[in-house]
């Protein structure tokens, strides 16, 4: 049970990890550059890791429905507003935020597609989202 | 090496100034300055509201972006879901500097001159993506399922970025950290957490 933990709390520390590199890949170039080695190195360590385990493409490719494939287009927005932002508002700042954005677009996203919700948890859950969002914003 | 902050209008030097190893650039037009500077969020700078709402919006593109990635992995695996979105990510990172690649050429010249080329490490930040996903996909399979492992990565997350800002870890600005920071953290976190462990599915 220990090894899935540590690979969790990992796995958010690489996130942080990786928008720290692309950050400063962003400094010494522009966000969209560093946005691009980030897929480019991305993908050529997945294609080998693909290759050493096999099995990389399923056959079932051709049945996905086309939008399966944005992901990437906006994982590229993503990354290059990542390094934009690290550079401007901190760390910590864009860690807090982007989670936040995360938490109460998910919300609303799960609401509009119709999945379970329960709204005490998901709405005490905003309030304090917003007033900790507040609280970033207040004059020092 | 950013020597120059800009606060409320005026230009203060920063402490770092005479470690600039290019003084040429203090003679950069103001205007490019603005424009590529990373505006070094000093001790007593408060965050650009705008900035603070893209970071949020940001938020909500990555919430659609493990949709669609998630989408995939179900259909094809975790390995295929992120294979595919660094595969489409790379094409479309290619489009969009092949159109706009004169003025990212020109930016490019102008950050390097100011802090210099890019270490060769600054290359591998997407190493750490593809490393993540093969650990989110081993933590989701276990008994933390995905509640767990989504709590357990927001505490890394936080955690990393706070010594971050601390030390200025690889290459990037320090912040100083106070108590509203802290009480930040931990609204937003706590908030995060019930959304995780009790807002998804029906109690």
């Amino acid at each position: 049970m220990i090894l899935p933990l540590i690979a969790a709390f990992s796995a958010g520390v690489l996130v942080i990890l990786s928008r720290q590199v692309n950050g400063r890949m962003s400094m010494s170039s522009t966000p969209m550059i560093s946005s691009f080695w980030n897929h480019v190195v991305g993908f050529v360590v997945l294609t080998l890791i693909g290759l050493l385990v096999g099995g990389l493409i399923p056959a079932n490719i051709s049945e996905m429905p086309w939008w399966i494939f944005t992901g990437g287009a906006i994982g590229v927005v993503f990354v290059a507003s990542g390094s934009w932002l690290i550079t401007r508002i901190g760390a910590v700042n864009s860690t807090l935020l982007v989670i936040a954005g995360q938490m109460v677009f998910g919300v609303i996203f799960d609401l509009l597609r119709g999945a379970p919700v329960t709204i005490w948890a998901s709405a005490l859950g905003i309030v304090l989202i917003l007033a900790g969002m507040a609280l970033t914003q207040r004059r020092r | 090496m950013v020597w120059l902050v800009h606060l409320n209008g005026t230009w203060r030097s920063d402490p770092t100034a005479g470690m600039n190893p290019n003084p040429q650039t203090h003679t950069l037009p103001r205007t490019i300055l603005t424009r590529i500077a990373p505006m070094t969020p000093s001790q007593t700078q408060r965050p650009n509201p705008l900035h603070l709402l893209a970071a949020f919006a940001s938020g909500g593109l990555l919430t659609l972006a493990i949709f669609v990635n998630g989408e995939a992995g179900r259909l094809g695996g975790a390995l295929f879901s992120s294979w595919l979105a660094h595969g489409v990510g790379t094409v479309v990172a290619v489009a969009v500097l092949a159109l706009i690649w004169r003025r990212e050429r020109a930016a490019t010249k102008i950050a390097e001159a100011q802090h210099g080329k890019a270490p060769l490490w600054a290359y591998l930040g997407g190493i750490f993506g593809a490393v993540t996903v093969m650990l989110t996909s081993t933590a989701v399979n276990s008994p933390l399922a995905l509640a767990g492992t989504l709590a357990l990565g927001l505490a890394g997350q936080v955690v990393l970025s706070l010594a971050a800002d601390y030390w200025g870890l690889l290459g990037l600005a320090r912040r100083r950290l106070d108590l509203r920071d802290a009480g930040a953290v931990i609204l937003i976190a706590g908030g995060s957490l019930l959304i995780i462990l009790f807002g998804f599915g029906s109690a």
